[in-house]
């Protein structure tokens, strides 16, 4: 029986894993047999739907293979089959962390196809709202990396001030979680009245709870940095080889950030950091987050302090028909680059949506570092990826 | 090691203060806050003003909207026009992504505050707002993709393109009439 | 035992024994509430709410649903191992309390070996671990049954050696005599002389209790409850109630050698034979620093966990023992 099953996996998982599975007593130098673990689909501390099919010695993890797919709903599939504006809200629901930076990138490839110009007010707010969007996904990302760690309470703090900001983009965009808010063109509407006060009362208010709550709770404790101090280790030449963008790579030390080398929309106009980190390893990462949280922070203000005025859409027609030809948005996402090409052959459907999305990408470190590793190690290097489920299967 | 304990330390001093701040759990059913003005909660139509346009139902990315059409003399002028017999809107697909509102000629599709659906079969979120019930299982039919070869003329391109996609939603009602 | 004492004042005992009775067996109950508050209010939640008077029926509803759940087991588990693992937990959890010194006259059974009954208590609460893991034929459970066994007797040792000072400087193995020793106000209580062999004992046992920074075994973000993870129903209510019952004996045995037991901090607010409130109020003090730890602090892991009992609490525990045996033998008129 199970062999049986054993070798129905071996078909569907190819070469890595089958290796492995196909013959049942591979044993070690000492005679020893190696424990065979499935972690997951259905985990509890997993992020999202992966499978880890783990070889362990002891609890030390030979090898890894992630198994990846268990929430794919052919997002690419779909968007061939709606029109252009109805395939934003269906970008949305790709990282359900980062939403607004998931539209983002669309919105700006269809742009490019369009040639529209986009009125200053509107960059203005789409680089506001994305910014909140990084903070929103940020903070929960080192809740999360707490809670895989073991401590419970730091999450329930991130989810604390993720509500806050929800409740800001419920004021602006009409919900709180899928907003459908950054249109091909502009923005939905303006901001409401009395909004930016508002977003400038949560900013002050979040700045002088963060180092309390996010920080000091967290960096100094002697278990935290046992725990991730070198663990997940990687060079910078390792993670430029793997593809890594976004936070992986940047705790490695490497400062690549599209917002800085190829800036789109009102990133141009602001003055911010590239947060490095030189460790490269899960406690690296952490720092680039908090360091990034700070960032944005400063970018809000700076957006906040000088908000043009104007139109917030520009003049789009009934029916959008883009010309015959592919256009590349590029983002920074809070996980990485995420980059939208969409191919048009001149309908009112896009010909061909491929969504590139950081965590598909980041996610194959995990079969190159976690062997060598503990087993209590995995979760923390998922904290160090911080891959989305949605993101990574599309 | 000199340091060793300070940061638990410290760390559970937050944890302790925070034992005495404010809650910031709301409890649900009893406290309800208020929902801001652009909130977008389950939508609902004015069949008063509805023209049948069937543009909702086009753009909507889940084909949750389904309407059946007739030509009716609604307003007494001689002439008929085009009038939603059935208009069925399935709350389980619907995911408030706002565009039909957004599309709507005579702003009669509109959303509500009301966010609490619950059923406990599939159908019952189908909310029907016409005379006729129409079946909310059938999709109706999605916009036909019309793909050109690269070379064809710019004149032949308005008049295909937009007859396209009126066909395609007057092809629906008589497929759901013949099932 | 103590029947004189029931001759003396029948009333009286009867009372703080069915006191202590109620208290031992709805430990479970209260503690699992008390976390519950202690970790809502930690984290700015109000907690259970719903049933009763400020949610104070909640422990009675989950007991009701837990006895009215299956109990489920894996079709290839060893199944006797399996049924009888909850049990070998619990017993263990629940004897030693009957050692325990609640108040002067209170103690249903006053070993004069108490202290040694209760290091023997609490090795045999390893073998439920180890069948419950074993039993369940699942990797998830057998890697937490593992990490259970080698934590638990790695962490045994340290707790015996911090005790050994208590046991010099009482001249006695019995828990009774330790508090009575204690007397005179909180100045008289051994924390003070023992801190260090207090901490390595709080710490130790933390990590006897299997509670956070040192839960490996059930390593929730990892193996998913490890070693309980197929138990369903009242067998993991009873695995529940022996984590609980386990929590509050080490705060109850803390209390007992370091703070005094039943004494008073100060001799004028001495109760008699309600001095048991002193006793309560220490334990559940000790109890919410269990659980204050619980929800700030993350895991160890097992290297770790290994290196601060063999590196760290060994050693400092050893040094104190060399520490107190020289004071006793160059000062003799202070002890």
């Amino acid at each position: 029986m199970l062999s049986e099953e054993r070798r129905t996996e071996q078909v569907s998982l190819g070469s890595r894993a089958s290796a492995r599975l196909a013959g049942s007593d591979i044993r070690d130098e000492f005679g020893l047999e190696t424990l065979d673990m499935n972690m997951g689909p259905q985990h509890p501390a997993m992020h999202g739907l992966l499978r880890l099919i783990l070889e362990l010695d002891g609890e030390t993890v030979v090898r890894c293979d992630p198994v990846m797919g268990y929430l794919h709903r052919s997002k690419e599939k779909i968007s061939e089959n709606r029109m252009y504006p109805a395939v934003v809200p269906i970008t949305d629901r790709i990282d359900y962390m980062n939403n607004i930076a998931m539209e983002y990138g669309y919105c700006l490839a269809v742009e490019k196809l369009l040639d529209v110009e986009i009125t200053p007010r509107a960059d203005a707010i789409r680089a506001l709202m994305n910014e909140f969007g990084r903070i929103m996904s940020h903070i929960p990302s080192v809740g999360f990396l707490m809670l895989e760690l073991g401590a419970f309470t730091p999450i329930l703090y991130a989810f604390r001030e993720r509500e806050r900001i929800q409740s800001i983009f419920e004021a602006v965009t009409g919900a709180r979680m899928m907003f459908h808010y950054i249109r091909i063109g502009g923005v939905k509407a303006d901001l409401p009245e009395g909004m930016p006060e508002k977003m400038w009362e949560y900013i002050e208010g979040l700045e002088s709870r963060f180092d309390n709550d996010f920080v000091d709770l967290i960096e100094g404790n002697e278990i935290f940095r046992a725990r991730t101090r070198g663990v997940g280790k990687m060079t910078p030449e390792k993670a430029l080889e793997m593809g890594l963008t976004g936070v992986p790579l940047r705790c490695t030390g490497v400062p690549f950030d599209v917002r800085k080398h190829y800036p789109y929309g009102w990133y141009k106009n602001l003055d911010f950091d590239v947060v490095t980190d030189a460790a490269g390893d899960v406690e690296g990462s952490y720092r680039c987050r908090i360091g990034e949280v700070r960032q944005s922070i400063r970018m809000i203000k700076q957006i906040l302090e000088n908000l043009p005025e104007g139109e917030v859409m520009a003049d789009m027609g009934r029916r959008l028909r883009p010309r015959e030809g592919d256009g590349i948005g590029r983002v920074e996402s809070a996980r990485g680059e995420y980059a939208v090409h969409v191919v048009s052959d001149g309908s009112d459907t896009p010909y061909r949506v491929h969504y590139r999305t950081p965590c598909t990408v980041n996610m194959q470190l995990l079969q190159e570092i976690v062997p060598g590793h503990y087993l209590p190690d995995i979760m923390p290097i998922m904290g160090l990826i911080d891959p989305v489920s949605g993101a990574w299967d599309k | 090691m000199p340091q060793l304990g300070q940061g638990i330390l410290k760390g559970m001093g937050i944890t302790f203060k925070h034992i005495f701040d404010k809650k910031i759990t709301r409890a649900y059913p009893e406290y309800k806050r208020d929902l801001p003005e652009r909130s977008r909660g389950m939508l609902t139509v004015d069949m008063d003003r509805c023209i049948a346009c069937l543009q909702c139902m086009r753009i909507c990315p889940d084909h949750c909207i389904s309407i059946e059409q007739t030509k009716r003399d609604a307003d007494g002028s001689g002439k008929p026009k085009p009038y939603a017999i059935g208009f069925v809107i399935d709350d389980s697909r619907c995911m408030y992504c706002s565009l039909c509102v957004e599309v709507c000629p005579v702003n009669c599709i509109y959303h509500t505050e009301e966010f609490e659906a619950q059923a406990y079969n599939r159908l019952e979120l189908a909310r029907q707002f016409g005379e006729r019930p129409v079946d909310p299982t059938i999709d109706p039919k999605p916009a036909v993709k019309k793909k050109k070869p690269a070379g064809k003329a710019a004149a032949g391109q308005g008049a295909e393109g937009k007859a396209a996609p009126k066909k395609a939603p007057r092809k629906a009602p008589n497929k759901e009439d013949a099932a | 035992m103590s029947l004189d004492i029931l001759n003396q004042e029948p009333i009286r005992f009867l009372l703080s024994f069915g006191v202590v009775l109620f208290l031992v067996l709805n430990l479970a109950a209260i503690f699992t509430m008390a976390e519950r508050k202690v970790s809502a209010y930690i984290h700015l939640r109000f907690g259970p709410n719903r049933v009763g008077p400020r949610g104070l029926l909640q422990p009675a509803a989950d007991v009701f649903k837990l006895f009215t759940k299956e109990n489920l087991a894996p079709s290839r588990a060893d199944i006797w191992v399996f049924l009888a693992a909850p049990i070998a937990m619990f017993l263990p959890a629940a004897l030693v309390w009957l050692v325990v010194p609640f108040a002067p006259n209170a103690v249903i059974a006053d070993l004069n070996v108490a202290i040694v009954f209760f290091i023997a208590m609490t090795s045999i609460g390893a073998l439920g671990l180890i069948m419950a893991g074993y039993g369940s034929r699942s990797s998830f459970s057998l890697l937490g049954a593992l990490r259970g066994a080698a934590q638990m007797i790695s962490y045994e040792v340290p707790l015996i050696l911090s005790l050994l000072g208590v046991i010099m400087l009482s001249g006695s193995l019995s828990l009774v005599d330790v508090v009575n020793a204690q007397a005179g106000g909180f100045w008289h209580w051994y924390f003070l002389p023992q801190l260090p062999m207090f901490v390595v004992f709080y710490i130790a046992g933390l990590a006897e209790a299997r509670r956070v920074p040192f839960d490996l075994p059930e390593g929730e973000s990892e193996i998913v409850g490890g070693f309980m993870v197929e138990y369903s129903g009242m067998t993991w209510a009873l695995i529940q109630a022996a984590e609980f019952a386990s929590m509050g004996l080490i705060s109850a045995i803390t209390v007992t050698l370091f703070f005094g037991g039943w004494q008073p901090p100060f001799e004028f607010l001495d109760l008699g034979n309600f001095n048991w409130f002193w006793f309560g109020l220490k334990t559940s003090i000790l109890v919410f620093t269990f659980q204050w730890v619980r929800w700030s602090l993350p895991r160890l892991r097992m290297d770790q966990l290994m290196d601060l009992g063999w590196k760290i609490l060994v050693p400092a525990s050893l040094i104190w023992l060399f520490v107190t045996a020289g004071a006793m033998l160059l000062l003799p008129s202070v002890f």
